[in-house]
């Protein structure tokens, strides 16, 4: 990398950490391009040499933390163990405990989602392919050793349970993000027990 | 909507100029009700600013603050009224089906038709409910309440008629359902899912978590 690159990808990472911090701190929508800029102590110019619009900075943003996520999930996964059911609990919680330690950044993040202005070089919340794989893997083996029934649409069972997941965050919404992880991964795991009742084989 | 006036200050006022007034009111308020509808649609909740939706109604924002406190009760009210529209036939939907599946999707067939016809309206008000203040949460949950007794209402009969088990979960039944229901609006934004497709899918789901409920 020369010295111009690695000065666009430290511009990139201090803008990265500001508007998280200033996102979660403050809000998304009264968070502006310049003061993410001030924080970062970057040009309001710069921000825009390297990301289209805020929308996209909350994308980056969030992308950025995923990969972090994902870190600790594969130093976690091998250790599972339990029922289908504690397995997918666990996986459930790990997110829940990860996306309270910036609450107000992800459910900015959640309603940027369903913004109508929604721009093209923005990944909307709810497309994570790792997440969806973790479910898949856990109850795909939950099928070869019989606890799960063989002629379940698997992947419709990983959309219930998502949906679930998902809007458990209304909790921390309505509250104004004063729920605690814990308590969404309880209200989870009943969840996932009620649907475990429907899985199982007769 | 009352007519009655508290500026009535002697019997000889006349009346028709009352509602006259009262009418010039109401037209003020659905003037303003159509031009945020609008604006809300297409830019959102946090694109719309009043001074935008007071222009587009051809009135001084002064005159919208006069008949609506602040912008997040404006655009509640559009919900409401929404909301008040398809109630009754979510609930007949409801109450004529013969077993629980049908309630369940009849009462969201409603909703779902309803509002895939108003898409960009549906994403904003979504968008909001995920950060809006605790006081708009608290009166927006007052829309969810009737939604969610007509839930409850058909899982009582599914359990009285024979076609649940008796010891239910009913309110994470109900919950359950509802995410489902609401999470796959996503289909219908980002894929362009119909309401059928919707309505296919929620019954599929409903499978999946009514399974262990079953008698």
């Amino acid at each position: 990398m020369g010295v111009r690159d690695d000065q666009k990808a430290a511009t990139r990472e201090k803008v990265l950490v500001a508007a998280r911090d200033l996102f979660n701190e403050v809000g998304y929508e009264e968070t502006t391009i310049r003061a993410i800029a001030e924080r970062a102590g970057v040009s309001v110019g710069s921000v825009f040499t390297t990301f289209a619009s805020k929308a996209e900075v909350l994308s980056h943003v969030m992308s950025h933390r995923l990969a972090e996520l994902y870190a600790e999930f594969d130093r976690v996964i091998p250790y599972l163990r339990g029922s289908v059911a504690d397995r997918l609990s666990s996986i459930f919680a790990i997110h829940y405990e990860f996306e309270t330690r910036r609450v107000k950044l992800f459910l900015a993040h959640v309603a940027a989602s369903y913004n109508p202005n929604g721009d093209p070089g923005v990944t909307p919340y709810g497309r994570n392919p790792r997440l969806n794989q973790m479910l898949l893997d856990v109850l795909d083996e939950g099928v070869r050793k019989g606890e799960v029934r063989p002629d379940l649409d698997l992947q419709l069972l990983v959309d219930t349970l998502k949906a679930a997941y998902a809007w458990n965050y209304r909790m921390a919404a309505a509250s104004g993000g004063q729920v605690p992880a814990s308590e969404m991964s309880a209200v989870m795991d009943r969840q996932i027990a009620l649907i475990a009742d429907g899985w199982r084989p007769r | 909507m009352s007519f009655v006036s508290v500026n009535i200050e002697s019997a000889t006022d006349s009346p028709v100029k009352l509602t006259r007034r009262a009418l010039a009111k109401q037209r003020t308020r659905e003037r303003v009700l159509a031009a945020a509808r609008r604006l809300f649609s297409e830019r959102g909740y946090e694109g719309a600013t009043i001074r935008d939706i007071a222009q587009a109604a051809g009135m001084s924002t002064g005159a919208v603050f006069a008949s609506f406190a602040d912008k997040s009760e404006l655009f509640e009210e559009i919900l409401t009224a929404d909301y008040e529209v398809i109630h009754a036939q979510m609930t007949q939907a409801s109450r004529n089906a013969k077993t629980v599946d049908e309630a369940l999707l009849g009462l969201f067939a409603v909703a779902y038709a309803f509002h895939v016809e108003q898409l960009p309206l549906l994403r904003a008000s979504i968008a909001v409910s995920w950060t809006r203040s605790e006081a708009a949460e608290r009166r927006a949950r007052a829309d969810l309440k009737h939604i969610f007794r007509l839930i409850g209402e058909a899982l009582r009969r599914g359990v009285e008629e024979g076609q649940l088990k008796k010891d239910i979960d009913a309110k994470l039944l109900a919950e359950i359902t509802w995410d489902v229901y609401v999470g796959n609006y996503r289909r219908a934004i980002y894929d362009g899912w119909s309401v059928e497709a919707l309505l296919t899918r929620l019954s599929e789901q409903l499978k999946v978590i009514f399974a262990g409920a079953r008698a």
